[in-house]
């Protein structure tokens, strides 16, 4: 970066700047040579701005975030200068104070919100306590400093009294979470730096979050960092975007520009394999190859490898920063030229169409007329779970777990259903009772007309076997890591199926049939890959390995639990369509459940399949995704749209449909509609009575459970109840 | 963030390299074929090759020989744990051929250690050799610890789960039975019980042995139910009941490889506390014995007053040395054995071409592996 | 999965109670057994007894009621009346009367009790809080010469048999060097009461028992280690440094607090070991405590001692072993919900 061919310079407008990073570099001494996580950093960042950055896992954001308080952890040495320019006062270097100038700096002036919120409290203390000793090491008066906690906290719609006196583990995540932001501003910083705060939560959440952020930055009059994996998330709040790649930043620039005038190849290519609600999804394509390691990043460009753009002069020289116009900055040779090279989805003329994700396009509708014979359907199910009782509970009242509650759904031959909800709403379980891997409570799973539980329990009519229906209903879980046992290599994991139902096959044949299925999903030479252990799998790799294992059993219906939310966002749109490829190949239906709405849409829409939305065990509405996304019923399904981050610049419509950020009990489930507590539209008869499926008059493959579907309900004359709660979200509809 | 998220790559780009060095280019020309060739679809492949006889036993060999002794030898502590122990295995077997069993007024009475050649470790005040005695007792000691250590980890290991993995009623009434085990003090019941059984036991090495481990299979059976029910949750066990695979399979496949490095680690404690209160039995003259042992030799010591007299020091530190000494190995053995069940240990060790690097099974591994 | 998830935030009965009930249940059991070991089992005691007083020239018919009364089971009487009322007599306090000392086996073992817990009490407090020092300061060095020599340490420690340590110390401290007594459990020739010399004598007197069981300590500190080297990592301890607690705070209330801990198994584990080896212990040094007598008890095939030894002993470890629980809860707010 020391290769100035134009003359940018990264001279900060005086006077607005509040950070000045330069040549900022963290090194790591590893046994394979030095590891270079953050390469040579320029940044300014602008006073009472949000700058969202954002970067793939192992790009080297959290370093980062570390470095602008000076806390990059042993062994990592941090190099260069960081400028702190306080509102009054001159500056200071950040990086030559002594302990006490940090002490002064940390949480006064420059806080943060670590990224694991579980893990950021000592689970032995009240919070309370944490702010107290926050207060007290810095020598604030605790009264005072107590009473502007409570204030925030309030701000952030949590309860202080209750929030401050309970321990870390009595608290749900999105709690937590929030309780660390008011921590990070209980010594009202200037600067907060958040590292991902959203990404272990739930949609819905994630979004009021975001919206609170806004708020509070108004509010404390902060500038905010905000580090996020997610481009669409961040695209709503930030007034500029800088995007990591390989340790260093490869554009940066105000949010509207970097949305729709990217000048750098993989920001662009980022936008494109980014699944959303509004762009075709044609134009949407995985970004090829992975990141490099630290250890050995490329020379010149580091993105040249994967660059379709790449030239001798990417391989040899780095590319200095290039005034894009705007005050937007991009490091790449061929900036001029990658605007019109890869074309976005607005340019919807150039599409190309000649690459194979492409070619899949909209998969054939399954057969879901009234005379096909569904291959897998759920009748009114029900799964409850009790509590587990000890020897002396024998005579209590069961603690009863409403998962899934009265269901009923088909799936059909090719079928494609995608469940939605948030976590903890019974999604999962749904999904696994549907393949046979929970037993219902109530009601009935069929296949082929077949209650599998009879089956399983010898009550069938003898016309098919337990064997049988347990080979054709398979699963692909979510978390790669832990679907493959990490004590088997591949090569026995996957023989385990063959084993058990193919045993005409020898050592030989079952080799070369795995070496074959690794072959076709991408991974190759296959034999690198037949003899290695999980763990020297990528999380996309081990995916692969899980997928093939089910497709082994050749099963007519896949439950895949979100098979992508562990995978890069560049990765994910790849392993989608993999497995809508594998789909065509094998002729089965897939279940899919998400808790993103983005990518249910993608995968519904490219294989013409459903979408259905479950809240609190019930499902609440089912549809073609253009339905569900576009006409929306259900007042929840609206709510999940909103909180689907957007990457479109005009997403000003912030009025939240909700009125309880917090999701209920699912032990005590509310009455009639349980969606009433949240629901901005909800009235008396809706705690009364539960709502059945009504279908929607235009489509018949449309249902939602909501009275507002239906013109002469009783629910129009009903009263409302949506004034009487305390925390009302952002004024009520 | 800690480092190793940061950079998450470090092995599997290192095996890419090693892999491809080491991948047979022969029979990866012969292997590999053209997916949309004659065969219908990938999952119809079959090979053109028997698996030969000799293939099986070169994989089995390296899996389960090879790689686990390639492994302890890396580690200092396996080396010593190993080698104490092999010592005390001989003079188990073969030590009795070679040193004379002793008698009554064979030598002097309390002979120094290392006074003359023909008593190395000095001799009681019966003018018995102690070295014969410590020798010759060893096979009984040996025999209480092996069949000790099974019981106590079997037990444990089958109890503990059959909760975990039943759950319902079935754990209820085990996780009872195993409290209650793990509330009473052990030493006190077998001491009743070896009184009451001395008759049975007299002679019989592997008898006392399951006597003495009666009530210490507790610890073990609610540990390994415990992590039986979050394997049982694991998405790998998920996964091979949604294929169809038997439980027994998933028990022993699956579940059991997760297992042992505790099994491994109670398997020496075990041992180590039977030994310890075989002789601490022996030594307060509850057991009946025939033939003199490390403990008895204590109580005989300990009843001639021996720790009163200066001269006689030797006749306890004799049996003393004999217990502490195989009780560091099995220790020793039992924190570095875990490290053969390690994936991430054995990827680097079960090629014999990828055992290249210097070190690297350097990770430090001195976990709270001794007693909990 | 989702029934883990919500499990743990419901409370259905109070986890003191089904603590208490638990102990409960392990004292019924174990009375249940020594029922079972006096009078079911084959080579019973009762039936030994029987036998030699009969060899005493005692008539069969006083035979028979002198060990009821002895082992207040009826030897005649149907096993399920019997039982019941062994049962309810061993609730009441009556654990028969002892052979030798021809008292009541409570009067014996009361007295004795009080000397065995004050041992055992403060072995406990004592290697624990030097296991943990240790363990402490081994993961303060980690990898350095000081935490080599002390894990090295530890791993010795660890594998030496308590009795052994206690020997060598009788030997050596008693004996060679005439520090401490060479047993007993109070200096002769003082008056028992609140005076300088007999406090002192009962100091010295308890002082190599209680320091045998520093091989406890062993286990104790290598346990410290490995958890406080966790702890160290944490995102939260991270923080704290960050929001600039002092050193002090951090390093008792984050550091130290969550290491220590899930030190609480590794004590329950010592605490077992410490009241069962309180036999040996109390041989070895002539300590007159529940375990000595539970020894000459059964020297003296003094059955009703004996067995009554054995119950006052498991009755005490239950009672520790509830009282560390029910302390544990307080001190860790996530152990109340569950176990």
């Amino acid at each position: 970066m020391t290769v100035s061919e134009t003359d940018y310079q990264p001279e900060p407008k005086q006077g607005d700047s509040i950070l000045e990073i330069r040549n900022a570099s963290v090194t790591f001494d590893m046994d394979r040579g030095e590891s270079r996580v953050l390469d040579d950093v320029d940044l300014d960042i602008e006073r009472n701005e949000i700058l969202g950055v954002v970067g793939e896992s192992g790009s080297g954001k959290s370093m980062l975030a570390s470095a602008l308080l000076d806390a990059i952890v042993d062994p990592g040495v941090l190099y260069g200068d960081i400028t702190y320019h306080p509102p009054d006062g001159s500056p200071i270097d950040i990086l030559d104070l002594d302990k006490q100038g940090l002490k002064e700096l940390r949480w006064e002036e420059i806080s943060m919100v670590f990224q694991g919120a579980m893990s950021s409290f000592n689970p032995v203390r009240k919070i309370r306590t944490h702010f107290v000793e926050t207060l007290d090491a810095h020598d604030y008066d605790i009264d005072e400093g107590i009473e502007r906690t409570e204030g925030i906290l309030e701000d952030l719609y949590l309860d202080p009294d209750r929030v401050l006196d309970s321990y870390p583990h009595e608290l749900s995540g999105g709690m937590k979470q929030r309780a660390l932001i008011a921590l990070s501003l209980v010594l009202e910083p200037e600067v907060l730096v958040m590292d991902e705060p959203t990404a272990a939560l739930d949609l819905l959440m994630q979004r009021s979050i975001i919206s609170l952020i806004q708020e509070i930055k108004e509010e404390y009059d902060l500038t905010i960092v905000f580090i996020t994996h997610d481009l669409p998330l961040v695209a709503d709040i930030a007034d500029r975007i800088g995007v990591l790649y390989a340790f260093e930043f490869v554009e940066l620039g105000p949010t509207g520009e970097i949305l729709e005038n990217a000048a750098h190849p993989y920001t662009r290519l980022l936008l494109k394999s980014t699944p959303n609600l509004e762009a075709p999804i044609e134009t949407m394509q995985p970004v090829e190859g992975s990141a490099p390691d630290p250890v050995n990043v490329p020379s010149g460009c580091s993105f040249h490898r994967r660059c379709p753009l790449a030239t001798q002069e990417c391989r040899d020289v780095d590319p200095g920063p290039y005034d894009a116009g705007g005050s937007h900055v991009s490091h790449c040779h061929h900036w001029e030229s990658a605007r019109e090279e890869i074309p976005m989805s607005y340019d919807l003329k150039e599409i190309d169409t000649g690459s194979e994700s492409a070619k899949i396009g909209k998969g054939d509708t399954a057969s879901r007329t009234a005379s096909a014979e569904p291959v897998v359907s759920l009748d009114d199910v029900e799964v409850h779970f009790e509590k587990e009782k000890g020897f002396l509970d024998m005579f209590d009242e069961p603690d009863v777990v409403e998962a899934v509650d009265g269901v009923s759904m088909d799936i059909y031959e090719r079928d494609v259903v995608v469940l939605v909800g948030e976590s903890g709403c019974g999604k999962t379980t749904l999904g696994k009772t549907a393949v046979g891997l929970q037993e219902p409570t109530g009601g009935s799973v069929n296949y082929r007309g077949h209650d599998i539980w009879d089956v399983k329990a010898g009550d069938g009519d003898g016309s098919i076997s337990w064997d049988e229906i347990r080979r054709s209903l398979q699963i692909v879980h979510q978390d790669p890591g832990s679907a493959l046992n990490p004590h088997r290599r591949v090569k026995a994991s996957l023989e385990a199926p063959l084993k058990r139902w193919n045993d005409d096959l020898d050592g030989n044949d079952r080799k070369q049939r795995i070496l074959s299925l690794l072959e076709h999903v991408g991974m190759s030479p296959p034999e690198d890959y037949i003899d290695r252990y999980p763990h020297q799998l990528s999380g996309g790799e081990q995916q692969r390995v899980a997928l093939i294992r089910a497709m082994l059993m050749n099963p007519d219906v896949i439950m895949a639990d979100e098979p992508v939310s562990a995978l890069d966002v560049s990765l994910r749109v790849e392993m989608m369509d993999l497995m809508i490829q594998l789909q065509d190949t094998f002729n089965t239906s897939y279940l899919f459940v998400s808790h993103d709405l983005s990518n249910a849409r993608y995968i519904a829409e490219k294989t013409g399949g459903r979408i259905g939305v479950v809240y609190l065990g019930r499902l609440v509405e089912i549809g073609p995704p253009d339905e569900i996304i576009h006409n929306p019923q259900h007042p929840y399904t609206k709510a999940l749209c909103w909180a689907t981050p957007e990457l479109g610049a005009d997403n000003d419509d912030d009025e939240s449909p909700i009125r309880e950020i917090d999701i209920p009990d699912p032990t005590n489930p509310p009455s009639g509609c349980r969606y009433h507590t949240r629901c901005a539209k909800a009235r008396e008869v809706c705690r009364q009575q539960d709502p059945g499926a009504f279908d929607i008059p235009d489509d018949d493959l449309h249902e939602a459970a909501c009275f507002r579907v239906l013109d002469d309900h009783e629910y129009w004359d009903s009263e409302s109840i949506t004034e009487e709660d305390e925390l009302v979200a952002q004024g009520d509809d | 963030m800690t480092r190793h998220s940061e950079t998450p790559t470090d092995d599997d780009e290192r095996m890419d390299f090693e892999d491809a060095i080491v991948s047979d280019s022969e029979a990866s020309a012969d292997e590999r074929i053209e997916t949309d060739g004659g065969v219908g679809t990938p999952f119809e492949v079959v090979s053109e090759y028997e698996e030969t006889r000799r293939d099986r036993y070169r994989k089995l060999y390296d899996a389960y020989v090879h790689a686990p002794i390639s492994i302890i030898w890396r580690d200092w502590r396996a080396r010593i744990g190993f080698t104490i122990v092999a010592i005390y295995l001989l003079m188990g077997t073969v030590g009795p051929l070679f040193v004379e069993p002793t008698s009554v007024t064979e030598g002097p009475a309390l002979a120094a250690p290392f006074e003359t050649m023909e008593y190395p470790l000095g001799t009681d005040n019966q003018g018995r050799d102690l070295l014969s005695q410590t020798v010759h007792s060893t096979s009984t000691i040996l025999k209480m610890v092996l069949s000790g250590a099974v019981f106590t980890v079997g037990i444990g290991t089958i109890i503990g789960s059959i909760a975990g993995y039943k759950g319902g009623m079935t754990d209820t009434v085990l996780s009872s039975i195993t409290d209650v085990f793990i509330n009473i003090p052990g030493f006190p019941l077998v001491m009743v019980l070896g009184l009451m059984f001395d008759d049975q036991i007299l002679g019989n090495p592997f008898a006392i042995g399951v006597l003495l481990s009666i009530a210490s299979w507790g610890g073990l059976a609610r540990a390994i139910r415990s992590q039986m029910l979050t394997l049982r949750e694991e998405s790998f066990v998920e996964a091979s009941q949604a294929m169809g695979i038997g439980t027994s399979t998933i028990v022993f496949k699956e579940i059991v490889p997760h297992l042992m490095p505790f099994v491994v680690i109670n398997l020496t404690n075990a041992g180590r506390k039977v030994i310890f209160e075989a002789v601490a039995l022996y030594y307060l003259g509850i057991l009946p014995f025939q033939d003199l042992n490390w403990g008895s030799i204590l109580n005989q010591a300990y009843g001639a007053n021996a720790h009163a007299r200066p001269d006689a020091i030797h006749w306890f530190l004799v049996p003393m040395f004999a217990i502490v000494f195989i009780s560091v190995g099995l220790t020793l053995l039992g924190q570095s054995l875990d490290r053969v069940f390690n994936p991430r240990v054995r990827a680097r060790h079960e090629k014999t071409t990828a055992d290249v690097e210097g070190d690297g099974d350097g990770e430090t591994q001195t976990q709270d592996a001794m007693g909990v | 999965m989702i029934l883990n998830k919500y499990a743990s935030t419901m409370v259905t009965i109070d986890w003191r109670i089904r603590r208490l009930g638990q102990a409960v249940f392990t004292v019924w059991a174990v009375i249940t057994l020594s029922f079972a070991l006096v009078r079911m089992l084959p080579g019973n005691m009762m039936g030994a007894m029987i036998t030699r007083l009969a060899r005493q020239g005692i008539n069969p018919a006083r035979a028979r009621e002198l060990v009821e009364y002895r082992m207040t089971i009826d030897p005649d009487a149907p096993l399920l009346p019997a039982y019941l009322s062994y049962v309810s007599e061993t609730l009441q306090g009556n654990l028969g009367q002892s052979v030798f000392y021809s008292r009541p086996v409570v009067d014996v073992l009361a007295e004795a009790l009080p000397w065995t817990l004050f041992v055992l009490s403060w072995a406990v407090f004592i290697s624990f809080f030097i296991g943990i020092s240790i363990g402490a300061l081994m993961a303060y060095w980690e990898g350095g010469k000081l935490d080599i020599g002390l894990t090295s340490y530890a791993v010795l420690m660890g594998s030496i048999p308590f009795y052994v340590l206690a020997i060598l110390l009788l030997i050596f401290l008693s004996y060679r060097l005439g520090w401490f007594p060479t047993g007993g459990r109070q200096p002769i020739a003082t008056d028992p009461g609140f005076n300088l010399t007999y406090i002192s004598g009962i100091v010295t007197h308890a002082a190599l028992p209680v320091l045998s069981m520093l091989v406890a300590s062993g286990v104790a500190s290598l346990g410290m280690r490995g958890n406080s080297i966790r702890v160290l990592g944490e995102d939260y301890l991270r923080v704290a440094r960050l929001r600039g607690l002092s050193d002090i705070t951090i390093s008792t209330q984050y550091v130290a607090r969550n290491a220590v801990l899930p030190m609480y198994t590794t004590l329950l584990i010592s605490i077992g070991e410490m009241f069962g080896g309180s036999i040996v212990l109390e041989q070895v040094f002539q300590y007159r405590g529940v375990g000595w007598y539970m020894l000459s008890a059964t020297h003296q095939r003094d059955y009703p001692l004996m067995m009554g030894g054995f119950m006052v002993i498991t009755v005490a470890m239950v009672i520790a072993l509830l009282l560390a629980d029910l302390t544990y809860g307080y001190v860790d707010p996530r152990a109340r919900r569950s176990q």
